[in-house]
């Protein structure tokens, strides 16, 4: 029942809010709105969490954060935008997914809200290698999060022990691997790499794929995998690992590579440049100071692009959200090179894509080992690197378990990828 | 079969109310799945699904990965299921006697079970860890070398059929088990007493008591063969060179990694048809309509 005394509270109430409104609205306009982000588990979304309040405190926007893990993370936001549910202001996701998501219209361009809130957003501070790779049509549709590379990681003191220089060619690879297999009488392996079928093994390998002159697609945009450069790319690369590689290499995902490495029972891995943070963190690593950093080696004189990845993750805003400009005004603050800059102090971020962070002195003390291998390797970086196309991840895969096959011999490198050229055009054409 | 009184049945009331809400919602939702199926509809081409009739289906027959996922689901869930029973059933023999502890043995066949399949998994994975894991450990012991348990095209698939037997072996155990302490030993008694040797009892006597338990045992065993995926996505993810890849796990990827929804669903009917085609065939092998109560 509405009385008169709970009529006259009301209006009480309605006087003191709009008596405090204005005051407020002036410097925060956006105070009381609500955004929702998806993020995948990874140290700078630790550290993004830490910082939300400031961000909280400095906007008046609320943010709610979601984290999944990046192999689900995909899937995740499909569902969302091809229900057009608007679950999610912000999503981050892998560069390789922007070409699909813009066709399919589940994200904005950011240029008019960057734009308006310069504040934020500095272009000329992003890597940009990083950068570049969120523009699509001269438009930016996403804020790089974190980016790596790949890069060639060795043991230092074995290779001493052994009379070996750094690795510059695959064939130097190959040699060492072969050496230290051999002279230790295979109690340490000669080289690690992931051989797990799908996107583990193909990130890879895609390293040995361009380094041998190959690439994904031909001119036409067809699948050309199985070229002369592609299939000596694929037997170089399951030749390595079957001889002189840790038994059990073809299951082996991003951390079971880590951890073999890290225990000091394999000479040489090729692994992202993120790597080199666990390597060098005394907590987990018994290799501590004693691994090179080298980057990913090319033998074709005639590259059709470079044989270090160009790995980026990027936050995106939903076409659906309600609430836009707020969302991409965290977007550009999560990313801006001030939270960079602290995300280093307090997590374990070696892919941060601001220069001005990735110059810091604080990054320098925790990554110096591996700095410069790690930014030769990101100035080498090649954002082809993995297929860009919509049907990306069907491609990754097919490739995947061409890589496999051949690793476990089941059919020869060229059978492999005839079938994965099959496979990927047909994928293509629907 | 027992006559149900329905009409005259008091809790009609609740139970047919929600029989039909739970039919409608099926049928509407199968033929929700039918229909998308018979699409072109994928996550990463928003707003240009079309209608493609059965070409979903006519794709399926002329896929030779999904003919060998297929093949792979008959495979394991045969042997699994054949595996799990006749362990269990073991099992269950031994342990019909009285000993010391049998509660507490008991108590920790139920262990495996409780366990979520992912922690299973994981378990696993590390026990067949062809550096570090126990399962080489145990080998070298012996003198055997290393053997690649996951990482060979060969063995994965019967590893992960290791760890599915290891956890749902107690299950069987369990419902056999109960079948056997409610089974009447006035029969077994009869024939010790009319001379029969213990196999005799066992195989003559016993097991034809147990025979319905198991069936419904073998069926429950079966449909979680056919679907199961944890443990695959988990150990193998499929590989190496597609080597666990079942039916339901290349369904898995269709949909989730290839956002080519039409087509997952269209398997997964398949697979439902299958599945429900296999069922009825086992079920009536076991339940016989003659000489059925």
């Amino acid at each position: 029942m509405l009385n008169r005394r709970n009529l006259l509270m009301l209006g009480a109430a309605a006087a003191a809010l709009s008596l405090a409104a204005p005051a407020s609205a002036e410097d925060k306009p956006f105070n009381g709105v609500q955004i929702s982000v998806l993020l995948e588990g990874h140290p700078t979304t630790d550290a993004i969490q830490k910082m939300v309040p400031e961000f909280k405190e400095k906007t008046g926007i609320d943010v709610a954060i979601e984290v999944v893990p990046e192999a689900d993370i995909t899937a995740k936001e499909l569902l969302e935008f091809s229900s057009k549910s608007g679950r999610y202001d912000v999503v981050q996701n892998n560069i390789i997914y922007l070409p699909g998501f813009v066709k399919s219209g589940y994200i904005v361009p950011l240029d008019d809200f960057l734009a308006k809130h310069k504040e934020n957003f500095d272009k000329a501070d992003f890597v940009p290698g990083y950068f570049n790779t969120n523009v699509l049509d001269g438009k930016v549709y996403g804020l790089p999060v974190y980016g790596e590379s790949t890069f060639v990681m060795y043991r230092k003191d074995l290779f001493e022990q052994y009379g070996l220089a750094a690795p510059k060619s695959f064939e130097d690879i190959e040699n060492a691997a072969k050496t230290i297999s051999a002279k230790t009488n295979k109690q340490i392996a000669g080289i690690t790499m992931r051989g797990q079928q799908g996107i583990q093994s193909v990130y890879v390998w895609a390293a040995y794929l361009w380094g041998f002159g190959g690439s994904f697609f031909d001119a036409s945009g067809k699948s050309a995998l199985a070229t002369p450069e592609g299939i000596a790319a694929l037997d170089a690369f399951t030749k390595v690992l079957k001889d002189y590689g840790p038994v059990g290499v073809a299951n082996f995902g991003w951390e079971e590579n880590r951890l073999l490495f890290q225990q000091g029972k394999a000479a040489i891995t090729l692994d992202a440049t993120v790597n080199g943070a666990y390597n060098e963190d005394p907590a987990v690593s018994t290799v501590v100071g004693k691994v090179g950093y080298v980057p990913v080696p090319m033998k074709s004189a005639s590259p059709k692009g470079g044989s270090s990845s160009l790995a980026v993750h990027s936050m995106y805003v939903s076409a659906e959200s309600k609430n836009q400009e707020a969302a991409a005004l965290f977007a550009a603050w999560a990313t801006a090179k001030e939270q960079q800059l602290k995300s280093i102090e307090t997590d374990p971020n070696s892919g941060v894509t601001s220069l001005s962070a990735l110059n810091s002195d604080s990054f320098g003390k925790r990554y110096g080992a591996f700095k410069e291998g790690m930014i030769a390797a990101i100035n080498a970086g090649n954002p082809q690197y993995l297929p860009t196309v919509e049907q990306a991840n069907e491609i990754i895969n097919n490739t995947g378990i061409a890589v496999s096959k051949a690793l476990a011999g089941t059919a020869s490198a060229a059978d492999a990828l005839k079938e994965a050229d099959e496979a990927n055009n047909a994928a293509l054409a629907r | 079969m027992r006559p149900v009184a329905a009409a005259s049945d008091p809790t009609r009331h609740f139970f047919q109310p929600i029989i039909v809400c739970l039919t409608v919602a099926s049928v509407a939702l199968t033929l929700f799945v039918i229909w998308i199926s018979l699409h072109d509809l994928s996550l990463m081409r928003a707003g240009r699904e079309k209608f493609v009739g059965l070409d979903n289906y006519i794709r399926f027959l002329g896929d030779p990965r999904a003919m060998a996922a297929l093949w792979r689901t008959v495979l394991f869930t045969v042997l699994a299921t054949a595996i799990e029973i006749a362990l269990g059933l073991a099992v269950v023999l031994f342990l019909d006697r009285d000993f010391a502890m049998k509660r507490l043995v008991r108590t920790l066949l139920l262990v495996p079970i409780i366990m979520t399949p992912v922690v299973v998994g994981l378990t696993w994975r590390f026990l067949f860890d062809p550096a570090t894991g126990m399962a080489n450990y145990l080998l070298s012991l012996v003198g055997i070398a290393q053997v690649d348990w996951l990482g060979s095209p060969r063995i994965a698939l019967f590893s992960v059929l290791v760890a599915d037997i290891w956890q749902w072996t107690p299950f069987v155990i369990l419902l056999v088990m109960a079948a056997l302490e409610s089974a009447p030993t006035d029969p077994l008694n009869a024939a010790r007493v009319d001379g029969a040797r213990e196999w005799q009892v066992t195989w003559y006597v016993l097991l034809p008591m147990l025979r319905r338990a198991l069936a419904i045992v073998a069926l429950i065993r079966a449909i979680d063969s056919i679907k199961a995926f944890d443990l695959f996505y988990i150990m193998t993810r499929g590989g190496p060179a597609l080597s666990t890849e079942t039916l339901n796990y290349y369904g898995y990827i269709v949909a989730f990694t290839n956002f080519d929804i039409s087509y997952a669903l269209a398997i997964a009917i398949i697979l439902t048809v299958f599945t429900n085609v296999a069922l009825l065939t086992m079920y009536s092998v076991l339940f016989p309509k003659t000489g059925d109560r």
